[in-house]
């Protein structure tokens, strides 16, 4: 026994690959970033040292602060709007007994999806020419919206496809939670003559508070994280009303080899994730009390 | 009457989401089958007049989907096998070996991992490719994708593994089975349905994956389907019909897959968010 599962050789054949791989395309390139952060490397000329000078020039750059607001739109409207949906939805859901199975399976489908297509197909959901939307505005004898290409309209656009995406995503995690729930408690209340709205309202919610809490929380990095569906349907434009903090950085990096600018605003956007994340953690997750059914 | 009025109102609500769901794909599917623009344009809701099938052949050979489509597939394929039999060695290796202090120390770096969101290292890896050599090659896809699997999957699988009572092995070192062949007979059979998991999700994942295969090939040959995709929208803009044919051919598949394997898929997906 101790001979067999203590061969050292095989023990270093199992696990020797795998680190040499992870330490190369984890370890390395998040050591080089922060390396590279602090250059002003631009992929020509030698790399410089030159202190902080990157994240001072990131918050004084007006593009890059426009694009920290659009992510803060992201991210107000999917814990505002998508995550209280999310809820309602998941508890109508749970109170079915018929086709459970059946929505369950339907609002999952489009997170399964690459969000490039995704980015397709509703781009050409949007189109002004043949887009579904603007036929059925036509059929009111409404103007077409050009919605990808009107400052107005282009991120409330995106917003709308991303909920669309992944609001089901979500429902499918907090339906999971309310149905471990046992059914007793919902029994008991039901005896005592609590209506729906109240049973859901008082007992579910408080109940699956710390699943809605990771919801949030994955809501939180999500936004931050938001790139694919902006570089397909608009590319950042029109004049940067859709432009991200991940989407600026990769135009700055790839179009203007600006890499070393580029690493500091990705280890800007990696601070951020880590700050909010940490501050939801602290400020709400921690003051509330542990529930136990 | 209103007790089913009321009982009815959930049902109506969830078919309205269910049908926001579905629209845009039969609105695409049927789009497809259309002739041309105008006819997208003049009957949007309706049934195609004829069903133009030639759009399918057209895509799937001149537009060259037909390379995106198997590129990806082996990729998507190639990078998940490869990573779920890394992550599958080195679990059993740390979990099952008796070499605990070691084993927990690279538990623990491997699940550094899972911190760190995949677009924050873009450019680092991009300039990784680049010196490595094998920018624009499939190379600088495939391990991307399969190092990117490692940690979620050794957490996964590792989790999984744990479980197994100790009593085999100590029987099979009594029979005189050597390490190799109690991983691959006892282990990993017992282990399938972890790594099942594990596969689809990476695989899904790599077939997804839409950041690097734009930015790190530029040989259309080479091309995977999301970012060919927006490689063929981009040329071939004004041809609605198309395009749609396209995004049939890139959204079929993962729906056959999402057919018969719904509750792997939708068990691992979130799992995999949970624990992450």
């Amino acid at each position: 026994m101790k001979t067999t599962l203590k061969n050292p050789y095989v023990y270093l054949l199992f696990v020797v690959p795998t680190i040499v791989l992870y330490f190369l395309f984890f370890i390395y390139p998040m050591l080089t970033s922060v390396y590279y952060g602090f250059t002003n490397w631009n992929g020509l000329n030698t790399k410089d040292y030159i202190g902080f000078d990157n994240f001072v020039n990131a918050f004084k750059d007006a593009d890059f602060r426009n694009s920290i607001l659009n992510n803060v739109y992201i991210l107000l409207f999917s814990c505002g709007v998508q995550v209280p949906l999310i809820v309602v939805f998941s508890l109508l859901i749970s109170q079915m007994k018929r086709f459970q199975g059946f929505y369950k399976t339907t609002v999952f489908m489009p997170s399964i999806l690459s969000t490039s297509v995704i980015g397709i197909l509703w781009g050409y959901i949007y189109d002004p020419d043949v887009g579904l939307i603007n036929n059925i505005l036509k059929t009111f004898g409404m103007d077409p919206i050009y919605f990808l290409a009107d400052t107005k309209w282009a991120l409330v656009s995106i917003l709308i496809t991303n909920a669309w995406q992944w609001m089901g995503f979500y429902i499918v995690l907090i339906l999971a939670a309310i149905l471990s729930i046992p059914r007793d408690i919902d029994e008991a209340a039901m005896i005592d003559g609590a209506t729906g709205v109240q049973r859901a309202w008082y007992l579910t919610v408080p109940l699956i508070k710390p699943i809605i809490n990771v919801v949030i929380m994955l809501s939180i990095a999500g936004a931050l994280r938001v790139v694919d569906i902006v570089l397909v349907m608009t590319g950042g434009g029109p004049v940067g009303s859709t432009e991200v903090m991940a989407s600026y950085m990769v135009n700055k990096a790839i179009k203007f080899g600006d890499y070393g600018y580029g690493t500091a605003l990705s280890i800007i956007i990696f601070i951020f994730a880590l700050i909010l994340t940490a501050l939801y953690q602290i400020l709400i997750v921690r003051r509330q009390e542990k529930v136990e059914y | 009457m209103a007790v089913t009025l009321r009982k009815s109102i959930p049902h109506i609500v969830m078919i309205a989401y269910v049908v926001i769901i579905l629209l845009p794909f039969v609105f695409i599917l049927f789009s497809s089958l259309k002739v041309n623009n105008t006819e997208i344009a003049t009957h949007p809701f309706g049934l195609p007049k004829t069903w133009e099938f030639g759009n399918y052949k057209e895509a799937w050979v001149k537009a060259k989907i037909n390379v995106y489509f198997f590129n990806s597939l082996y990729l998507a394929f190639s990078a998940a096998v490869v990573g779920v039999l890394l992550s599958a060695a080195t679990s059993y290796a740390i979990t099952r070996m008796k070499f605990r202090r070691t084993s927990n120390g690279i538990y623990q770096f491997v699940l550094i991992g899972m911190l760190i969101p995949g677009n924050v290292l873009f450019i680092a890896q991009y300039l990784l490719v680049q010196k490595l050599g094998i920018l624009d090659t499939h190379w600088s896809l495939f391990l991307p994708y399969t190092a990117g699997a490692l940690p979620f999957s050794i957490l996964l699988i590792s989790a999984f593994m744990k479980s197994i009572p100790q009593e085999l092995e100590e029987a099979a070192v009594v029979d005189g089975m050597n390490v190799f062949r109690m991983f691959f007979q006892i282990i990993l059979p017992l282990t399938v349905p972890a790594l099942v998991t594990v596969f689809i999700v990476n695989f899904l994942g790599n077939w997804n994956e839409y950041l690097l295969s734009f930015f790190f090939i530029s040989k259309d040959a080479l091309r995977t389907l999301p970012s060919g995709m927006v490689q063929f929208r981009d040329a071939f803009q004004t041809n609605y019909a198309l395009v749609c044919t396209g995004i049939v051919f890139s959204v079929v598949p993962v729906l056959i897959l999402y057919a018969f394997l719904q509750r792997k898929i939708i068990e691992g997906l979130t799992a995999g968010s949970l624990k992450g």
